[in-house]
């Protein structure tokens, strides 16, 4: 054995391929590189990747169950005939433009699971402050997690049409004419689910971010939701009876209800007769724009003040 | 170019006054920020970084303006807060990755950045593991290692030896003094611990009250009370006796004679002393005279500096 192969008294093996210190020489990106990063780190995080096996459960099941009758209905669509596909709503089928209307529940949970995780995290492990001594703004912050949590509520709600749409295109007597017949159908599906995810994400961001622990985060987000259903239209209704001519307005504040009737808008469909009659679908759009920049203010608003 | 350089520097909370016109210039290198709890060493660290802005006066790192261009000086410093910053669910490895990719970095560059910084600070197998399984010891070491990652021209540190028992301790100054001297990154590490300012640093820069105390090159202190101290195996008390005779000025301890290293001809007095009393010389070693007792009666500090 030559005295060089002989381990060196007092330097740890792991040295030996140590090459020093090496300075960095290459290419720093600035502020919008940083926030691309942030958004591809966040959007992983939302659906586990990088992250333990359970943290992948609660975004897969969720996602899963809400696409679950989708597939039931593809995997059933032989047995119907082209008469009751084209009924669809009367025969109790699923259609682009109610099924968010039937099963926003799980999109409600996915909410709830996964929102808090997205900015509970950083303040309860004050993980903030090392990125706030980046490039990166608070306010690009903000931001970033918001379009990172709409993209996957995006991701959950297009899923289910894309299935309905290949059931739909399977079943056609000629595929190419039947895909051509229905996109023009399953198109409006893309804005307005992209509306809905965005209205979704702003609001679940806009209230989690006040509390630093996950589970009062989620609870609020619940209780924010549920509540917000249930008392407008209760006005509404006594309203109704009373002859109140303003209580209708109130329905535009119902957050899932109302993102539902802005769907119906982009997809031209009449307005559920349980939603007040005398909004049109427009007003719905509007109101839904309206709360997604109220809650992504409020969002922002947090980030501006929140010390790191 | 100046590393800091701040002028009536001032910020307060309210009624607080967490920092009051501060004036400094200081060169790259590694300095000791020192200072009892809650003198104003995290306010200042938060401003240099453009975090907190200042009520008054005017600074700059790198020779940009820490108000009006803090975006670019976060781009070339790295920071490792006080507190505990990482998250519990993921990897060493991918958190540093990430934090590297929002420093910047091109994502190949960011993964052989994150492998080369981790195993300066002496991370290897269980950098895969989730953090929130790690010791003190070793999330300190993550933090450190997400502070390099971008290889800054400055790292500030918090009071980075909290929380470690004295291996630790050790292991973390020494990292430092290595990212300092060997790496060419300037340091501020910030302390209350002024031990460990003396072991590492090359310049103090101590502040009570928000007020600056000193601000001047370790050297200074530890040069006036230089100490030579000769060890003998027994007849210490002699050479002692014959030293001062000769007009040094000597005090005992134990089997050790310590000497006023103020003229060189001590060193040809020492050799002839032993000699002529034939005694059994086991070393002669300066000493570093302790930063500590200069400090206290250079400006006794409030609130008492360990």
């Amino acid at each position: 054995m030559s005295d060089v192969d002989r381990p060196i008294a007092g330097s740890p093996a792991g040295n030996i391929y140590d090459l020093g210190y090496r300075h960095y020489e290459g290419k720093r990106h600035g502020r919008w590189y940083s926030a691309w990063a942030l958004y591809v780190d966040s959007l992983r995080g939302i659906w586990g990747f990088g992250r333990p096996m359970s943290a992948k459960a609660a975004p897969f099941i969720l996602a899963g169950l809400y696409a679950f009758a989708a597939l039931i209905q593809l995997a059933f669509s032989s047995a119907f005939s082209q008469a009751v596909r084209t009924e669809g709503t009367t025969a109790g089928l699923f259609t682009y433009g109610n099924y968010f209307n039937r099963l926003w529940i799980f999109v409600l949970l996915f909410c709830v699971a996964q929102a808090p995780e997205v900015v509970c995290r950083d303040q309860r492990y004050r993980v903030l402050t090392l990125y706030f001594t980046r490039a990166l703004g608070r306010v690009d912050y903000a931001l970033v997690r918001l379009a990172s949590l709409a993209s996957a509520l995006l991701i959950v709600l297009l899923v289910p049409m894309i299935v309905l749409f290949i059931g739909d295109v399977l079943m056609g007597a000629d595929m190419f004419v039947a895909a051509a017949d229905e996109l023009p159908k399953a198109l409006p599906a893309i804005p307005a689910d992209l509306l809905v995810a965005s209205g979704m994400a702003a609001i679940s961001l806009g209230l989690s971010a006040y509390s630093p622990r996950r589970a009062y985060a989620a609870i609020g987000l619940l209780a924010y939701f549920l509540l917000m259903e249930a008392v407008p239209s209760i006005i509404y209704s006594v309203g109704a009876e009373a002859g109140w001519t303003w209580s209708d307005k109130l329905a535009l504040t119902t957050p899932i209800t109302g993102l539902d009737a802005a769907t119906n808008w982009f997809f031209g469909v009449p307005l559920n007769p349980s939603y007040p009659v005398t909004l049109g679908s427009d007003a719905y759009v509007v109101a839904s724009v309206l709360g997604v920049l109220v809650f992504a203010t409020v969002l922002v608003s947090r980030y501006r003040r929140i010390s790191a | 170019m100046a590393l800091i350089e701040a002028s009536g520097l001032t910020k307060h909370y309210g009624q607080v006054k967490a920092l009051e016109k501060l004036d400094l210039a200081v060169e790259p290198g590694i300095i000791g920020l020192v200072g009892a709890n809650g003198a104003g060493k995290s306010t200042l660290l938060k401003i240099l970084l453009g975090l907190l802005p200042p009520t008054s006066g005017r600074v700059s790192v790198l020779g940009m303006d820490a108000v009006t261009q803090a975006r670019d000086i976060r781009q070339v410093v790295g920071y490792m807060p006080e507190h505990d910053c990482l998250p519990p669910d993921v990897g060493a490895t991918e958190f540093v990755t990430h934090m590297a990719r929002v420093s910047g970095l091109s994502r190949t560059a960011a993964r052989e950045r994150t492998a080369e910084v981790l195993r300066h600070v002496g991370l290897y197998e269980e950098r895969y593991r989730q953090i929130g399984g790690y010791s003190t010891g070793m999330k300190q070491r993550v933090k450190l290692a997400q502070a390099l990652v971008h290889d800054p021209m400055l790292l500030l540190l918090d009071e980075p030896t909290n929380g470690l028992d004295p291996t630790g301790r050790d292991e973390m100054l020494d990292l430092i003094k290595r990212t300092g001297s060997d790496f060419g990154i300037s340091v501020v590490m910030a302390s209350h611990l002024l031990g460990e300012i003396e072991q590492v640093c090359g310049y103090l820069l101590a502040i009570d009250a928000g007020h600056l105390l000193q601000s001047a090159p370790i050297s200074t202190f530890t040069q006036r009370t230089a100490v030579l101290a000769v060890e003998v195996e027994e007849g210490a008390d002699l050479l002692a006796e014959v030293l001062a005779r000769r007009g040094f000025k000597t005090r005992q301890d134990a089997t050790r004679v310590l000497l006023a290293l103020e003229d060189e001809a001590l060193y040809d007095a020492i050799r002839d002393s032993v000699a002529d009393l034939g005694l059994a010389l086991v070393r002669i070693q300066q000493e570093r005279g302790r930063l500590e007792d200069i400090f206290r009666e250079a400006a006794p500090i409030a609130g008492g500096v360990q």
